[in-house]
């Protein structure tokens, strides 16, 4: 009697083919529809949005419309087929590592299951091969001699209405992390092939309004918030307001000032929103702590680059307003704050789209001397690289017991780690402000698990996803926090400070979320300071 | 033999067929049975943990206060996947079938079958404290959805592009707004 009921069971319990049900998959991965519902797919870009965008110069963001990725009609423009084979085609000519990554891959395996958003679903889709294979597929048909020919037998299938949806679903269901490519053999960066997919989305008009919305605000005001100068400048401001009543102090800031020798450009959400603020203010402190001759500016007001989550001219475009406004400024170099998907494109991609930035000086430490080699061509310096060296040269004075009130653990943003390799500065950073121990070795430093939320995917509507998506990264959160009362998660990402609030708040609330430099702070002893006793550092409600 | 020790003699056994059970309800469930780091495979390691504590405490015929904890660890994760509330929980009911078929099979311990009726009440306290749990997963979700919304990035979207009150008649209120 027992095994019937078993099945019985299992039919509840699954829909469709699967071991449980007592089927094996009859079908291949082809021909596995992809199906749009609430929840599964981010809201697409506002028509005003992309209309905007594709009136601005540089910028291409075609056919602008009102759709749903529900409807079976997604209005795509005439001749669709053709404009993605050749927008395929131009880039194949233009970009040498997507021909190599689309020739390379030998199916090993090595990336399937190293992906968050296979780890949190299960889905097979989402192991980076097969992802990589939505556009391979297409590749092999349309441009080797082999798909040609041979066709499906060979992984080759034609570009449809069906593969289109498919690249959609997938390519936003990819944070571009690049935790897949360092597992792999052939360096295969599936990151490039997300974005590769992204792009050519766009050039049918399929794109995602909390990616294009920020876009289209950073081109317009310089910031994702769309904040004007006079916002911006006074939000800081409050945020002066705020240190000098914690702490006695108050930081003397500048706004485009020119002839100041270091222009300070951190991400909008830092003079935004919460957790984000309080690093804002760790950043203010630091720098009157030390003197420095720094200016931030309303125009340079965003380090975050959402335009590498469309395509490259939009990226190239947003990146290059750092650079104009350095040169215009006429400052020696940038310092950089805690950003995470910034730093990938100074580190990457800057300095063949823009640079080189010949009008900036090699960064030199104005406080302890020392040379940044690692950044004589993007002319950029971290602030953990920045505030690292000054820990090494004794220049900051900490009382590490008024960080007593936590316990903390260090999160790797995945493009910091990944992309230009900040792995050891702000753990040498915490140690000396902060008790803190570090998550397990697989789940840190270059194998670090994305937040889940990266890329434009931190929008509430796919809320779900992005739990899922996250689970690696809380799973090891949630094991600090059980074993060594871990209670805060810092990190050097602004969309890490806010995704992971969300992140813990369902897996782990117990755990809050804080920048590097927000630790910094709460620890700095300054000469005038007239500090009480802060509970809780700069969170402290003073009245 | 009593069935304390059929449980322990089979309790390995039976662990191992629950958990391949819940795992078969994904596409992709031979990862999630076949690696046992628990932070390389966070959904088949936390579900292992959580039905092997389950387990005994089912068996051991436990408070159901005890159960939350190993049943926060496999529904907390299920209520964010892709199941209806029914899937997300139904699992939990397999392991009476499974100690059915566990003993059924075995000569010696056949008899046993008939004495299941305190473990199998205990599973359905289980399965109903699940959805409960469930449930209150659902609703932290929720409340984690309108703190981001109220946290101010709901601006990002919601706000409406300067540029736009650029043309025709809003021209005025741009004026006005900026004082020019």
């Amino acid at each position: 009697m027992s095994v019937p009921k078993l099945e019985q069971l299992s039919q509840s319990v699954v829909q469709g083919p699967s071991l449980a049900a007592g089927a094996i998959p009859t079908r291949d991965w082809m021909d596995i529809p992809v199906k749009f519902t609430p929840g599964s797919y981010a809201y697409v870009a506002k028509k005003d949005k992309v209309e905007y965008l594709n009136s601005q110069s540089g910028l291409s963001f075609p056919n602008a419309r009102e759709w749903s990725p529900e409807d079976d009609d997604w209005k795509l423009p005439e001749g669709w087929k053709e404009i993605i084979l050749k927008g395929l085609q131009e880039r194949l000519g233009k970009f040498r590592s997507l021909k190599i990554f689309m020739d390379c891959c030998v199916r090993c395996g090595a990336c399937a299951d190293k992906c968050h958003f296979f780890l949190g679903t299960g889905d097979p889709k989402n192991m980076p091969v097969l992802r990589a294979e939505l556009l391979r597929s297409v590749y092999r048909n349309d441009f080797t001699l082999g798909g040609k020919i041979l066709g499906r037998m060979v992984g080759a299938r034609e570009m449809t209405v069906s593969v289109l949806k498919e690249w959609f679903m997938y390519s936003y269901q990819c944070t571009e992390c690049r935790r897949c490519s360092i597992f792999c053999p052939y360096g295969i960066d599936t990151a490039e092939i997300t974005m590769m997919l992204r792009e050519l989305l766009h050039l049918v008009g399929i794109g995602i309004n909390w990616i294009l919305e920020p876009v289209s605000n950073s081109n317009r005001t310089g910031n994702h918030m769309g904040l004007q100068p006079h916002t911006f400048k006074d939000n800081v401001e409050f945020l002066v307001e705020d240190v000098e009543s914690l702490t006695g102090v108050k930081p003397d800031i500048s706004f485009n000032r020119k002839g100041a020798e270091i222009l300070f450009i951190t991400p909008s959400a830092d003079v935004f929103a919460e957790p984000g603020l309080y690093t804002a203010m760790g950043y203010l402190l630091l720098f009157e702590a030390i003197g420095l001759d720094y200016t931030w500016s309303t125009y340079a007001s965003e380090g975050g680059n959402f335009g590498l989550f469309t395509n490259n001219e939009a990226m190239k475009k947003l990146n290059a307003k750092m650079y104009a406004e350095a040169e215009r400024l006429g400052v020696k170099y940038i310092i950089g704050g805690e950003c995470g998907h910034m730093w990938r494109v100074v580190h990457q991609y800057m300095e063949t789209m823009n640079g080189p930035a010949d009008f900036l000086e090699k960064p030199v430490s104005p406080i302890t001397g020392t040379v940044f080699e690692n950044a004589a061509s993007s002319k950029m310096v971290h602030i953990s690289e920045f505030t690292a060296d000054l820990i090494k040269h004794g220049k900051l004075k900490f009382d590490k017991s008024r960080n007593s009130h936590i316990k903390a653990t260090f999160h790797d943003s995945c493009n910091p780690a990944r992309a230009m390799g900040l792995i050891d500065e702000p753990r040498y950073i915490l140690d000396h402000v902060v008790d803190w121990v570090e998550m397990p070795e697989n789940t840190i430093r270059e194998q670090t698990f994305c937040c889940g939320s990266g890329t434009g995917l931190n929008t509430d509507e796919i809320m779900e996803l992005r739990m899922r998506a996250g689970l690696p990264r809380a799973n090891a959160v949630k094991y600090v926090h059980e074993k060594h009362g871990v209670n805060m998660l810092s990190c050097v990402c602004a969309i890490d400070r806010a995704t992971l609030t969300s992140l813990n708040d369902y897996w782990t609330p117990e755990v809050g979320v804080c920048g590097v430099t927000e630790l910094v702070a709460n620890a700095i002893v300054q000469e005038d300071e007239t500090r009480g006793e802060l509970e809780e550092g700069l969170r402290t409600m003073v009245f | 033999m009593d069935i304390a020790e059929g449980f322990r003699f089979h309790g390995d056994k039976i662990v191992n067929r629950w958990v391949e059970y819940t795992l078969s309800t994904y596409t992709s469930s031979g990862f999630f049975l076949k690696e046992r780091d628990k932070f390389a495979n966070p959904v088949g390691g936390n579900f292992r943990e959580g039905l092997q504590k389950l387990f005994l405490l089912l068996s051991k015929d436990a408070d159901p206060q005890e159960f939350t904890a190993p049943l926060e660890q496999i529904i907390s994760i299920r209520a964010v996947q892709e199941f209806t509330p029914g899937q997300a929980v139904a699992p939990l009911n397999a392991v009476k079938h499974i100690v059915r078929e566990a003993f059924a099979a075995d000569k010696e311990r056949q008899h046993l079958v008939g004495e299941l009726y305190d473990f199998e009440f205990s599973v359905d306290l289980a399965v109903i404290a699940a959805f409960d749990i469930y449930m209150q997963c659902r609703e932290r979700l929720y409340q984690v959805r309108i703190a981001e919304i109220k946290s101010g990035n709901h601006i990002l979207t919601d706000s409406k592009c300067p540029s736009s009150m650029l043309d025709g008649d809003n021209k005025k209120n741009i004026k006005t707004v900026n004082g020019i």
